[in-house]
């Protein structure tokens, strides 16, 4: 049997992606487990707490630091070069190289946890990992950025693609913020609040012009190519795209409204997030526009299931976050834990759904086996009802948070904070539900790429009952 | 699109505009700032001989910053003071009430300016506990930051600041430098012990840097605010001809009186700490108690009626069956104050004056000579004795 092209580069995939996917997965639940023992020391202090090692601001770093670079950085990886390679039709090449970008890129982050663990934590935000780290984070990067570039460029087809655009432009912006920031903040480092500047406008930017686009072109590439239908209103994409090109890496400082910065650049920001509605129109209109002419199989289809519920939560999300960032809004809940919704909204209702989707339709292709639909079923299932009572609770609790905060009569602690607690509550039990939805993902993706050594037993139990039945 | 190398150009221009902007221009704008004398002359320049702020933090504290970093206290605790300005009927900019500065979380808006000194600025971004950037300005007493570093619970019911007991070596017996821990606030049975401790370094640096936090000078582009609502709301003056973010108005006069007895008051009734009255943990900030707790202040007779009834309950405490609004309660009060029975005559008049003033109370002012008649008058009771309904109503027949 002769092998499709497909085929080829899928089996050229097989080992690279499998290894990105594994360890995603592995990144995944150590941050569900810390994001678990963070919201449980909301509720109880005295867990865990006569240990310096698990102190819940050193926790609550090391679970953001591990969500992003860990599951998010390990999963863009696999999918950056699934995508490139097929849009490409060529073969991914350099694997070797690849594999050791990837193993670096582990260890670094692995030894940056134990670091801010340990207390050798940064004041940058998401730049919290060490410094000595960063060097080695750039350079694995740096290889897995040129090998995916090389694969790239010696594509078959000279005219590229939305989905195309948005994972190179993700692929060209991480390296370019990270040394933005490095210089800015170890190298030239400015005084006084600047840093802090620098540092807000890396960490937000690192969610809109990393892990952002990264989804968004895989949503452009998975939605057609499942539906089988043209994207409606493609010509817009471009559009769309250079806007957040233009729009996002200023739109990100709004959070310093009313801080010791000059004025104009909260006030350029919030006039920047207000533009950015178009942006998220284009998106939106572009997904469900081409989904939702077949519903049935965005139901029926569960990667597709999984990156529509992230495309809607990406509309929703990015529309509350213009709202917020209104000066009058903002001067509300700007400090409450409606970071904590936004953040979580992000990378998890819009960033890892799309991801989930991915890998479910990618990796049955790569490794010839199928995901049992059960268990794909139930991950979806717990994950939306889990992301969707963790988002609630953060979005009402940080208007309660907010509102609460300005009412100055109230005693912080025993009013403000004892009214927030039952949100606090409620997130303990949502990562309670997340955790276990990982952990079945986490099955399932392990299941497939590492043969069960058992499985040849249970095989033959079966047929041998078949055999007497 | 198609061309590499033009596209990345492309993108990355966009994100080279936004470093240009961030970095680039806010460094040539505010980049050189330098500390300052609280007060310009009118020409702008700086008077001779003038005290610069903001001054450099000891060894000790700039240690404890790293110390504070490292535990990540950031992620629960902003060092910022807001403060949010608006268009005026003249289309000048007013400020608007701060909320930050009528929590008492600084006398004005911090500046870029406050931080040119620390090497790690740590504004944070989320406000779980406090802000503390001007936490210093509370001379708070060396022991309790350390009770409350190694349990805030020890201190403030249901805190959820992390404890750090791993910053202390503990025992069961007082020695010598040993502080005095009470159990968590509520707690009971078994775990119902005090406990002492010992700061390492780490605690004491920790410590030191907190003390440290404090913004209590003025800038010229940035002087103190008066606090009370009421005079924000009134007294805004506008300084025109300087640039919007720095436009905040000068200190009006505080309000005479009543205005200063109340929130005064407000402090000794919601402060929970030593010095403090902390009748909110009990009474609430409503002042509404709690419901077969804690008998309501609001509309209470106990409150608005006889003054030196209230006066003694407030150096004695209270105890056994009382009926409040129509509703019997059976609770006990030890005499207010954190230590118990320490609050001053001054204290008890501003404390008394704010619940006969409050949710919608309104009766005369209680003075300070009047508290310390009715001390001197019963010196001869038994410290901590707490009172009982029935005893206080034969007491005054008697005096009378
Ligand atoms: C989980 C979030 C959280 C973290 C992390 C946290 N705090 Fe707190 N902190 C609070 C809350 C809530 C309060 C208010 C209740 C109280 O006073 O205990 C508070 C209060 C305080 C206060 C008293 C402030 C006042 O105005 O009375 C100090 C001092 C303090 N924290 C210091 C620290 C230090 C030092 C650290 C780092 C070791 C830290 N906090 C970490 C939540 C936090
Ligand atoms: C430990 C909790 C607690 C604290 C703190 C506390 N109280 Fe009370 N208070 C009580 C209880 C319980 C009673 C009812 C006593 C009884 O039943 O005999 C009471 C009764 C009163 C009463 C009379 C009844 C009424 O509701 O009018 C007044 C007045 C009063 N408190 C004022 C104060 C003031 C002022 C402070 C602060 C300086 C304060 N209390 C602090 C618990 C507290």
């Amino acid at each position: 049997m002769k092998e499709t092209p497909e085929q080829v580069i899928d089996r050229s995939a097989k080992i690279v992606v499998s290894f990105f996917v594994a360890s995603a997965g592995l990144w995944l639940l150590a941050a569900a487990l810390l994001a678990y023992v963070a919201a449980a020391k909301l509720t109880d202090p005295f867990f865990l707490s006569s240990y310096e090692f698990f102190t819940y601001g050193k926790i609550k770093i090391a679970q953001a630091n591990a969500f992003v670079y860990g599951w998010g950085g390990n999963s863009i990886f696999a999918v950056t070069l699934w995508i490139i390679a097929r849009l490409s039709q060529v073969e991914i090449r350099g694997r070797i190289l690849l594999l050791f970008s990837g193993v670096i890129w582990n260890m670094a982050i692995s030894f940056g946890l134990l670091g801010i663990l340990d207390g050798h934590m940064n004041s940058h935000e998401m730049l919290e990992m060490p410094t000595i780290v960063w060097p080695a984070l750039f350079i694995s990067y740096a290889i897995f950025a040129f090998l995916a570039l090389v694969i790239h460029r010696s594509r078959k087809n000279p005219n590229t693609i939305a989905p195309q655009w948005f994972i190179l432009a993700s692929l060209i912006w991480f390296p370019a913020l990270f040394l933005i920031a490095w210089n800015g903040l170890e190298i030239n480092p400015a005084r006084g609040t600047l840093p802090s500047v620098l540092s807000l406008w890396f960490g937000q930017s690192l969610i809109w012009l990393w892990l952002t686009p990264m989804a968004l072109g895989a949503a452009y590439y998975i939605i057609p190519s499942i539906i089988g239908k043209a994207i409606d209103k493609y010509y817009l994409a471009i559009f769309g795209f250079w806007c957040i090109a233009a729009l996002a890496p200023w739109s990100v400082v709004h959070h310093l409204e009313g801080g010791p910065v000059p004025m104009w650049i909260p006030a350029v920001g919030t006039v920047m997030s207000i533009a950015m509605i178009f942006p998220i129109a284009v998106a939106s209109t572009n997904f469900h526009a081409t989904a939702f002419r077949d519903i049935g199989k965005v139901w029926n289809n569960l990667p597709l299931r999984f990156v529509i519920f992230g495309t809607i939560s990406y509309t929703l999300s990015s529309y509350i976050g213009v709202i917020f960032s209104l000066p009058d809004v903002a001067k509300l809940t700007q400090f409450s834990i409606i970071n904590e919704f936004h953040f979580n909204q992000r990378v998890y209702g819009f960033f890892s759904m799309i991801i989930f989707g991915m890998v479910y339709h990618m990796l049955p292709k790569i490794t010839g086996k199928e995901i049992g639909k059960s268990a794909k079923s139930f991950h979806f299932w717990t994950s939306a009802f889990g992301v969707l009572i963790l988002l609630l609770a953060y979005l009402i609790g940080g208007l309660t948070h907010g509102v609460l905060a300005q009412q100055t009569s109230l005693d912080w602690s025993s009013s403000v904070i004892t009214s927030v607690q039952p949100y606090f509550k409620i997130t303990k039990y949502a990562f309670v539900i997340l955790g276990l939805s990982q952990l079945v993902f986490v099955i399932n993706v392990w299941k497939v790429i590492f043969p069960n050594p058992f499985a040849a037993l249970f095989e033959s139990d079966i047929e041998k009952k078949e055999k007497t039945a | 699109m198609n061309n590499i190398f033009k596209f990345s150009f492309g993108i990355l221009s966009t994100l080279a505009f936004a470093w240009l902007a961030f970095v680039v221009g806010a460094n040539l704008q505010y980049g050189d700032l330098s500390p300052e004398s609280q007060i310009l002359e009118d020409d702008g320049s700086r008077p001779p001989d003038a005290e610069l702020f903001p001054k450099d933090m000891s060894g000790i504290a700039k240690q404890g910053a790293e110390e504070y970093l490292s535990l990540g206290c950031v992620t629960c605790h902003t060092q910022q003071v807001r403060l949010f300005t608006k268009k005026g009927p003249n289309g000048n900019r007013v400020i608007e009430a701060g909320i930050d500065i009528e929590r008492g979380w600084g006398k004005r808006a911090s500046m870029a300016r406050d931080y040119v000194l620390q090497d790690h600025v740590m504004l944070g971004n989320t406000r779980v506990g406090p802000d503390l950037a001007n936490f210093g300005m509370n001379e708070n007493d060396q022991n309790w930051l350390h009770q409350h570093l190694f349990e805030p619970q020890s201190l403030v019911p249901d805190s959820i600041c992390p404890p750090s007991p791993f910053l202390y070596e503990v025992s069961d017996q007082p020695k010598d430098g040993t502080i005095s821990v009470l159990p968590p606030v509520g707690s009971s049975g078994d775990e119902n012990k005090t406990r002492y401790i010992i700061p390492s370094i780490r605690a004491n640096r920790i410590v030191a840097y907190l003390r440290a936090l404090k913004q209590d000078y003025e800038l010229p582009e940035s002087p103190f605010v008066e606090t009370d609502e009421k005079t924000i709301e009134t007294n805004t003056t506008v300084i025109e001809g300087i640039p919007d973010w720095v436009n905040y108005p000068a200190s009006p006069k505080a309000l005479a009186d009543i205005s200063e007895q109340m929130s005064a008051g407000k402090e000794v009734y919601t402060k929970i700490g030593p010095g403090g009255g902390g009748c909110v943990t009990c009474h609430q900030p409503t002042g509404l108690g709690v419901p077969l707790a804690f008998p309501p202040l609001a509309a209470s007779d106990w409150v608005k009626g006889d003054k030196d009834r209230l006066i003694k309950i407030s150096l004695f405490g209270l105890m056994g069956e009382i009926e409040v609004n129509g509703v019997n309660y059976n609770g006990v009060m030890t005499a207010p104050g954190i230590p118990p029975g320490s609050l001053t005559d001054q204290q008890i008049a501003d404390v008394l004056t704010f619940v006969r003033n409050s949710w919608g109370n309104s009766a005369s002012a209680v003075s300070p000579a009047e508290v310390a008649e009715i001390r001197d008058s019963i010196k001869d009771r038994a410290p901590m004795q707490m009172w009982t309904a029935a005893e206080l109503s034969s007491h005054s027949k008697q005096v009378q």
